[in-house]
């Protein structure tokens, strides 16, 4: 039986009028359940291809699956990404005005989630993050927190729909190396505790030696 | 956290850009609230109620206006010949003056009539009695008599004489409203305008056609007779409010068009500013429809919100110039209505929509991918 939450055949991909070409025919199954991480060189298409698995954009060409859904032919990619895809981002990109809590509750706000339900489940995730002060820190602007602090916050956001897939877009690229492998046993804890399928882009080799799997990708395609 | 919670919060993350968007917006609604206060009040003060026994047409002097005509230009004899008219039921022969007075700046208008023709220009005494003929007793309309800070007992000096305030009246006219009434022999007779009167004031049959008798009179006086109707007052005084009301059209128009450029300009900056936030937003899975009914929210907001103080400000705005004017002699009355208050509200949603519909589509039409590479 075909256990591959991500199926992807020949994948195509450019910009600029066809001129720049991200993904020149991508071709790459991901296991349900699986920790891998995406490495290659800068441009080298591997931030694209994350995108094409979280449906942010459509592919050009080829065949892409992610969690049974058809990305090239879908039409409500809206859905998908709010029901299957958790997406860290290397800059958290918190809502300043909003508070941890909230910010949490962010992708919850269009489903059909109460208010109660959207705090417990913020709550339930943000005590997963080991924040040593969480009561007084869900109130506070995230702008008060610390870069690893936000990160955590950043990854809560990303669980709190239960999504079968995290990607996550060089999650580490921005902070010191405690508290990279901070975050990255936070991942692995979740990865293994929700088992959900893990994506991760890095540059960083030691980074993306943690992961199950290394996939490279060079000049738009794995090599 | 709700959705709406969200909407209402997100306009005021920059205060001091929300404060500024608001004030811009709230001048324009302040100043069609104020407008629309004012010339409801000079259009409730000017229709003119023809109440029974009105008289229904005024005669002058040939060339005499028949709103500001004053002083001894008619021989009293026309109140009795123009009875001799067929239609005509009754005649009042009314002489003007105008006055020096205290809070006024042209003067005050006093009329001579006899006191058992007054109802023939409407009045009805709401506070005190009628004044008696060939004394010195003086009757004021109930939008004058606050101006000259008098009341029933009062004392006022006209033409140089102590006069008594016996009666506050109420015509229905603003114009009859800021007028004070006396005897006719006692005014002729301290304007030295014995056996003058300025107008005549005609009361027809009830059957009769105004405008037949008012032809009538003048075929009768081709030389010496001018004359003018209710309805011809009336249709005077519609076509000024007409023109007003075109002016305050006209203002509003303006305001709504300022306002919603401002609020285009704030929402384009929001957005702008937010860029990467609505791709957050759309990577977490929110629909284009969301960010359009989210950025489109927040203009309603700002400008609803500049609604209440436009309201706030036009209404203490128009009560502002009520007082100044009133020190200066003026009788309009600004009214304050739930028209108005709905007219500005709808005006600030229009605005709203207006103005964000273009930054909200733009913010949702933003492709992920692309918003979340903003810088």
């Amino acid at each position: 039986m075909n256990n591959n939450i991500i199926d992807i055949h020949g994948l195509k991909k450019s910009f600029d009028k066809g001129r720049v070409k991200a993904l020149n025919g991508v071709d790459l199954q991901i296991k349900e359940g699986e920790f891998i991480s995406i490495m290659g060189p800068s441009g080298s298409g591997k931030s694209t291809l994350l995108n094409m698995i979280g449906a942010f954009d459509r592919a050009d060409e080829g065949t892409i699956k992610v969690a049974g859904i058809d990305l090239m032919t879908t039409k409500s990619l809206d859905q998908f990404r709010s029901q299957k895809i958790g997406f860290v981002f290397q800059l958290h990109n918190l809502i300043p005005n909003l508070s941890v809590l909230e910010n949490v509750e962010i992708p919850m706000l269009r489903t059909k989630a109460n208010n109660k339900e959207m705090d417990q489940r913020a709550m339930e995730l943000l005590e997963l993050m080991n924040f040593s002060n969480l009561q007084d820190m869900v109130k506070q602007n995230p702008t008060r927190l610390s870069g690893g602090e936000r990160q955590r916050v950043a990854i809560a956001r990303a669980l709190v729909n239960h999504p079968s897939i995290i990607l996550a877009d060089e999650p580490t690229g921005a902070l010191d190396s405690k508290t990279t492998q901070m975050i990255l046993d936070l991942l692995k804890d979740i990865h293994e505790k929700e088992n959900v399928t893990l994506v991760m882009v890095t540059h960083e080799p030691d980074v993306g030696a943690q992961a199950d799997r290394t996939v490279y990708v060079m000049d738009g395609k794995v090599k | 956290m709700s959705f709406l919670s969200l909407i209402v919060k997100n306009p005021f993350r920059n205060r001091t850009r929300a404060v500024l968007a608001i004030l811009g917006i709230s001048i324009g609604i302040a100043t069609i609230v104020a407008l629309g206060m004012i010339t409801d009040g000079l259009t409730s003060s000017t229709q003119t109620t023809l109440s029974n026994g009105t008289a229904e047409i005024t005669v002058t002097a040939k060339g005499s206006n028949a709103f500001s005509a004053t002083g001894g230009t008619l021989s009293e004899s026309y109140a009795t010949s123009l009875l001799n008219i067929t239609g005509v039921n009754g005649t009042a022969g009314i002489l003007r003056g105008i006055t020096p007075a205290a809070g006024t700046v042209n003067g005050l208008e006093v009329n001579g009539i006899n006191s058992s023709q007054t109802n023939l220009e409407g009045i009805s005494i709401t506070n005190g009695t009628n004044f008696v003929d060939g004394t010195n007793q003086v009757i004021l309309g109930k939008s004058i008599a606050p101006i000259l800070n008098k009341s029933v007992g009062s004392t006022i000096s006209l033409f140089g004489k102590e006069f008594t305030v016996v009666g506050i009246y109420d015509s229905g006219n603003i114009v009859t409203d800021s007028l004070a009434f006396t005897s006719l022999t006692t005014l002729q007779n301290l304007t030295n305008a014995q056996g003058k009167l300025t107008i005549v004031a005609v009361k027809i049959d009830s059957n009769a056609n105004a405008t037949q008798i008012a032809n009538a009179i003048t075929n009768a006086y081709p030389t010496e007779l001018d004359t003018t109707t209710a309805t011809q007052q009336a249709n005077l005084m519609d076509k000024s409010m007409s023109g007003i009301n075109t002016a305050s059209a006209a203002i509003s128009v303006l305001a709504i068009v300022i306002g919603g450029i401002g609020i285009i300009n704030v929402m384009i900056m929001s957005v702008f500013e937010r860029t990467r936030e609505i791709g957050v937003l759309k990577a977490v899975g929110w629909k284009s429809s969301d960010i359009l009914i989210m950025i489109l929210g927040e203009s309603i907001i700002l400008t609803l919100v500049a609604a209440v103080v436009g309201i706030l400000l036009g209404y203490i705005g128009s009560e502002g110039l009520l007082a100044f004017f009133s020190s200066t002699g003026s009788v309009i009355k600004p009214v304050f209505s739930l028209d108005i208050v709905i007219r500005a509200f709808v005006i600030a949603l229009v605005v709203g929509i207006i103005g964000g519909i273009y930054p909200a589509y733009r913010a949702s039409r933003l492709p992920p991918t692309e918003a979340l590479r903003y810088e």
